[in-house]
């Protein structure tokens, strides 16, 4: 949350006069489920009861959360200042949030304010490390400086997983729940738009950005059944 | 004690029949109970093996599941922290979490890590379907075998931790240990005292009572509650602790039916076989009872008619009865024989007495004689035979045994007699009938003895009785006598001729005498009965003796 409301806001510093000539609009079109989650009551997190299917949960809607899941950025290593930093908690033994986007370069810390320990680690190819177990209010740092899908886990609760895009540039978002997202302040000229969601995997399109206006852009998520969540781990 | 000898013949062979019969069924029933009974323990222990052994076979392949959850790594992480963090709280707190993380997953409800030395690290129990913290500091639950707490027991197993080689801890894992899993009701008891039980009709006071008499042994029968329990001890699964598992199976509730069944059987076939008995009793009894009933009842009839009785034509298949009526008939034989000579013995007696009387006078001699030939001669012109034909016969031989008593002077008195005189003749009839009332046997002679001077119009002597009051025989012998009285002389008259004396007792006939007895003589002598009989008598036979005055028969 911090981290989009922060690139907004240095978007909107950095981009003001063209924002309204070089915005790519879109939407992410999802029809069915993508994910099977499971979702635990919280009343104590130490004393939970039985585990409960997503179906029952009636609070979200479960296609709004795969909208919100998808995260959609511009492909080509151009020139930006878009470093910022990102926290992704640990809390009542999960991480929060479980998708932070972030451009090359950025570093993200990861407190723990569960009264338990963690050990948060990734094996990813674009960036791999261990922090250790670390107790509450203790936290770790880290620098992400190659783009890439990095999955984040904890080596003593297998259940706990999130996923930090580190992207190219600092053209990055997460689509709202209604699967709206933009891209402000793009140049003219001709770009792949990138959407990528965690089972899905990488969805891609061109785009020409001109000064008079652009296209909006929809992904209709997934396009194939197999192929495209192996795709997601590559 | 006086018995029927029927019911005696049907008692002694009844009761000892019975009492077999009754004996060998309640041998053969006890017999096929206890076959019964104890083929239905072996295959309850049979199931109870079988049980036994898929119960053993499922806790290994449980075990072998449940050596895969102290494989995971996340777990051996979180022990690996709290090993080098032992006093931290928040390592055993993460560690407590990770147990109820995998005990809420895979639906346990004990867990508990404890280091390669067997102290406790940390652990959770489902108490009140919450998986909560265990004080352990407090608590010491086993690694192997049972586990109470609370009202909940718990059947806990335990399987190494192991890093490269190295065991680093241990982890126990256990499931709410619950009878209802046991297909037979059983119990689990800890020391004698039970924890669990699944018998539904016996309390725990009952059920720890019953089970103390089987002691150790693995297989014993107990009562509980009035039941016969079989019970078996558990003994594939290692408890220790002082805990036992033992299945109980009512060995009354399985056999009930069985038994019932049986005695039902048992007892138609029993109560079929004492009916046969009976009646075959009370027909053997009977068959040896019933030909000694009829020489009994043939004896009874005897006794009644005074006859001995004849068992001729009297048949019995038996020979021994046979052989009884035989003898007794010929007993009875010899009785009756002796009887009839002793009597013949009494009647030629008291005839040579009669005889010796009429011998005191030469006009009478062989009077006596003399009548009782003219009385049968009489009775059978009148139809008379057998017994009543004897009885005049011989009563008329002693119709004037009375006269013993009558003095000579006065009996061969050649004049008329006095009316003193007369009345002492008179007497005569009862004088006989005195000597002879003291006789036994002569008692069918009496009437003719007294009452053969009646007449028939009542003017006789001694009771002056008239027509028919007098018996026949008597009547007959008045004639008779009348008859002889005229044919022979008298010292006061000649004797009178057959016509003459025929003459007088027809005319007489219906006044002195009976007229139809009086037809008859004339009937007799018409037919020449009379005379032939008489004639052929014998040589004492005079019809006409020695002239007399005429005068009254004697």
């Amino acid at each position: 949350m911090f981290g989009r409301a922060l690139s907004s806001v240095l978007l909107i510093l950095t981009l003001g006069p063209f924002l309204r000539a070089g915005d790519i609009e879109g939407t992410i079109v999802i029809q069915r489920k993508l994910t099977k989650r499971k979702v635990t009551s919280s009343t104590d997190p130490y004393q939970r009861g039985p585990a409960v299917e997503l179906g029952s949960d009636q609070e979200q809607d479960p296609l709004a959360f795969e909208r919100s899941h998808v995260v959609i950025y511009l492909e080509g290593n151009f020139p930006s200042d878009g470093m910022t930093t990102a926290e992704l908690n640990q809390q009542n033994r999960r991480f929060s949030p479980d998708l932070v986007v972030v451009p090359a370069g950025s570093t993200v810390s990861f407190p723990n304010l569960d009264p338990i320990f963690h050990n948060v680690f990734s094996l990813s190819k674009a960036k791999s490390f261990d922090l250790g177990n670390y107790p509450k209010d203790h936290t770790r740092i880290v620098k992400f400086s190659k783009a890439g899908i990095v999955f984040v886990d904890c080596h003593l609760h297998p259940n706990m997983s999130a996923v930090i895009v580190v992207t190219p540039n600092r053209w990055s978002t997460k689509a709202d729940e209604s699967g709206h997202f933009m891209l402000p302040d793009v140049r003219p000229g001709t770009y792949t738009v990138v959407a990528w969601h965690k089972s899905a995997g990488f969805f891609r399109k061109t785009v020409r950005v001109t000064n008079t206006g652009t296209d909006p852009v929809e992904f209709t998520i997934p396009l194939s059944e197999d192929g495209a969540v192996q795709q997601a781990r590559k | 004690m006086k018995m029927r000898f029927a019911t005696r013949a049907f008692l002694w062979s009844f009761i000892p029949f019975a009492l077999l019969l009754a004996g060998s069924f309640w041998a053969i029933q006890q017999r096929v109970q206890n076959t019964v009974r104890s083929g239905l323990r072996s295959s309850l222990r049979e199931a109870h093996m079988s049980m036994a052994h898929l119960r053993q076979e499922s806790e290994l392949q449980n075990n072998r599941f449940l050596r895969i959850v102290a494989e995971n790594p996340s777990l051996k992480a979180g022990l690996q922290l709290l090993l080098i963090n032992p006093k931290s709280g928040a390592a055993r707190l993460t560690l407590e979490d990770q147990l109820r993380e995998i005990a809420e997953t895979l639906r346990f409800d004990f867990m508990l890590v404890s280091n390669s030395d067997g102290a406790p690290l940390a652990g959770v129990v489902r108490i009140d379907n919450q998986l909560v913290a265990m004080d352990i500091k407090r608590m010491k639950p086993p690694q192997q075998g049972f586990f109470t707490l609370g009202e909940s027991t718990y059947q806990v197993n335990s399987f190494p931790i192991d890093i490269n080689d190295e065991n680093i801890g241990d982890l126990s894992i256990g499931e709410h240990f619950d009878l209802s899993e046991f297909s037979t009701p059983a119990i689990l008891a800890k020391n004698g005292e039970i924890l669990r039980s699944s018998v539904p009709t016996a309390s725990r006071a009952e059920l720890e009572s019953a089970l103390r008499n089987c002691g150790d042994e693995a297989e014993c029968e107990t009562r509980v509650a009035g039941e016969t329990y079989l019970t078996l001890a558990a003994d594939t699964i290692n408890f220790g602790n002082g805990y036992t598992l033992r299945s109980l199976q009512s060995l009354d509730s399985v056999n009930g039916p069985v038994q019932s069944v049986l005695r039902q059987a048992f007892l138609i076939a029993s109560l079929g076989a004492l009916f046969a008995a009976a009646a075959l009793s009370f027909f053997s009894s009977r068959s040896i009872v019933q030909p000694i009933a009829a020489v009994v009842s043939s004896l009874r009839q005897s006794e009644e008619t005074g006859t001995l009785p004849s068992f001729q034509g009297n048949p019995s298949s038996i020979h021994e009865i046979r052989e009884l009526i035989e003898s007794f008939a010929r007993a009875a034989a010899a009785v009756r024989e002796s009887r009839e000579n002793l009597q013949q013995a009494y009647v030629e007696f008291v005839g040579s007495l009669a005889g010796a009387l009429d011998a005191r006078d030469d006009y009478t001699a062989g009077h006596s004689r003399r009548v009782s030939e003219y009385s049968c001669v009489i009775a059978e012109t009148l139809n008379i035979a057998g017994t009543d034909l004897e009885v005049i016969r011989v009563g008329a031989l002693l119709h004037d045994i009375g006269k013993i008593g009558v003095l000579d002077s006065v009996l061969r008195k050649p004049s008329k007699l006095t009316s003193d005189e007369m009345a002492l003749v008179q007497q005569h009839p009862s004088i006989g009938r005195r000597i002879l009332e003291g006789v036994r046997g002569f008692q069918a002679y009496l009437p003719i003895v007294e009452l053969h001077h009646e007449n028939w119009d009542g003017t006789g002597y001694p009771l002056r009785l008239s027509d028919t009051k007098v018996p026949l025989c008597a009547r007959i012998v008045h004639v008779a006598d009348a008859y002889d009285a005229m044919t022979s002389a008298r010292p006061y008259r000649l004797a009178l001729g057959h016509d003459t004396a025929m003459r007088e007792l027809k005319r007489f006939a219906g006044i002195q005498f009976d007229p139809e007895v009086v037809r008859a003589l004339v009937n007799a002598d018409q037919s020449g009965k009379l005379l032939r009989n008489t004639r052929d008598a014998g040589p004492s036979l005079r019809l006409v003796s020695v002239p007399r005055a005429t005068g009254e028969a004697s």
